[in-house]
């Protein structure tokens, strides 16, 4: 197959790839927003178990990747945090989803941005000298690296790369480039390249020559399978709907 | 008025027009409602987007247009969108002028522990971009109640949680009190309408010496 051949496939066919035990998954999405809905659906209807997810942040309570750790699929989270939903929480708290340490968010990004761009990792001074305290991340199999540049401390952050990778965009050509809308580009198309075979879970595919070059956030390249999930207009109303349950948005208003 | 009000409201006058600011999650994000008047700033989501906006009309909150909380929100004139990693690196280098931020303990030193407690044996619930803006940000701001539950002081000589940020905050505000922070010593400056210096000193735990000009909070 072509980086550039038709790669829009069955929700079966594509994510059918992942292993049903142990997978690691990437996924884009930060709090809930720019999630593949129907990819996390998948996963949880085919019982896809003891996932190693790496992630921004948990996601949003009742909604999307939530639903993961509900239904107890998730064994670790490599992430900025695990409290962003109940369900993460709760499966935390019981001994049951695993933190080895917890990344600042900017961190978690830069890790993401090594793992994507072919680097060996980053050199990070956030938090030297708070998250390296002996005892904070027992779970550590050796300590934090610290070394000194130009007089400035800094942690050695490992890349952090995934074999699979579940991203969300707007639209996809039939080749697998990605245009997104508005915040969805935040860590989408960083996650898309940090992963061996990238599903793009998109809202409508078009011909290949209908998206604007300078328009896209993924390059065909970067993606391996496009999936068609909901349509834009289904995707603003469950939002909406979901917004107007949690008291976010006002009825009539 | 609700002390969490006073806080907020107490907070917002830190802001001063034209600034780049970033609203912590709870308490600090309701600072937005109550701006000084002839105020203008532009609001900073973490989740890349300079220029947040007021909470859209229900029939036109779009699902990817959201802030930092995934709540649904609208885009102010001059706005813009970019990546998680340009979102972040402009907190970290300093790009924001000010961060109002909630807390679980601040201290004398400047710290600011807001990221973590113990639960069941684990440290919950983790640290999102609360530390970056506390690495590069020049105003950190901290909101809190001053006691617990219980009365103890949450304005500490040394905070016992794990830190945020070391060294950064520069003002504490609480239902009591607003401090500055010195050299290892706060500045009491200004006391929440009704409450004594007395009661000021019974439930503070840091040391602090009190600024010439103390004053009753105007809000």
């Amino acid at each position: 197959m072509s980086k550039f051949s038709n790669k829009v496939k069955s929700m079966d066919e594509a994510m059918g790839i992942i292993p049903k035990n142990d997978a690691i998954i990437m996924m884009g999405g930060f709090v809930g927003a720019g999630e593949a809905t129907c990819c996390i659906e998948w996963l949880i209807k085919n019982q896809i178990k003891d996932i190693v997810l790496m992630t921004n942040e948990p996601g949003l309570s009742g909604f999307g990747r939530a639903m993961l750790y509900k239904n107890g699929l998730v064994k670790e989270i490599i992430s900025s945090h695990v409290g962003t939903t109940a369900e993460s929480t709760e499966e935390y708290l019981k001994g049951n989803l695993k933190v080895e340490q917890f990344y600042p968010m900017g961190t978690w990004i830069e890790k993401v941005r090594a793992g994507a761009m072919g680097l060996g990792g980053v050199l990070v001074p956030v938090g030297v000298g708070i998250l390296d305290e002996p005892g904070l991340f027992s779970n550590l199999k050796e300590p934090k690296q610290v070394i000194e540049v130009d007089g400035m401390k800094c942690f050695v952050e490992p890349p952090l790369k995934a074999p699979f990778g579940l991203v969300k965009a707007w639209r996809a050509d039939e080749a697998g480039n990605l245009e997104y809308r508005y915040t969805g580009i935040n860590c989408n198309p960083m996650v898309a390249m940090a992963c061996d075979y990238t599903i793009a879970e998109v809202e409508e595919i078009v011909p290949v020559g209908t998206i604007p070059p300078e328009r896209i956030g993924t390059a065909a390249p970067f993606v391996q399978a496009v999936v068609k999930g909901l349509s834009l207009e289904e995707h603003d109303e469950i939002y909406r709907q979901h917004w107007l349950k949690i008291g976010k948005l006002v009825a009539n208003q | 008025m609700d002390p969490r009000v006073l806080i907020v409201k107490r907070a917002a006058q830190e802001l001063k027009d034209g600034q780049l600011v970033n609203l912590g999650f709870g308490m600090p994000t309701q600072a937005s409602n109550y701006l000084p008047e002839g105020v203008k700033v532009m609001f900073h989501g973490e989740n890349g987007l300079l220029g947040v906006g007021p909470r859209p009309k229900a029939a036109e909150a779009k699902a990817d247009i959201t802030n930092a909380g995934s709540e649904p929100v609208s885009l102010t004139p001059g706005s813009a969108i970019m990546d998680l990693a340009t979102s972040l690196g402009a907190m970290r280098n300093g790009v924001l002028d000010v961060t109002i931020l909630g807390a679980l303990e601040a201290d004398q030193l400047g710290n600011i522990a807001n990221w973590a407690v113990k639960r069941n044996g684990l440290w919950w619930p983790g640290i999102g971009g609360a530390m970056d803006l506390c690495y590069g940000t020049e105003r950190v701001i901290v909101c809190l109640m001053h006691t617990d539950k219980k009365g103890v002081s949450k304005i500490l000589k040394k905070c016992t949680l794990p830190l945020t940020g070391k060294g950064c905050v520069k003002t504490i505000i609480t239902d009591k009190a607003v401090f500055d922070v010195g050299d290892n010593v706060l500045i009491l400056k200004e006391h929440a309408p009704g409450v004594t210096l007395q009661e000021i000193k019974a439930c503070t735990e840091a040391d602090f010496i009190v600024a010439d000009t103390f004053c009753e909070m105007k809000v």
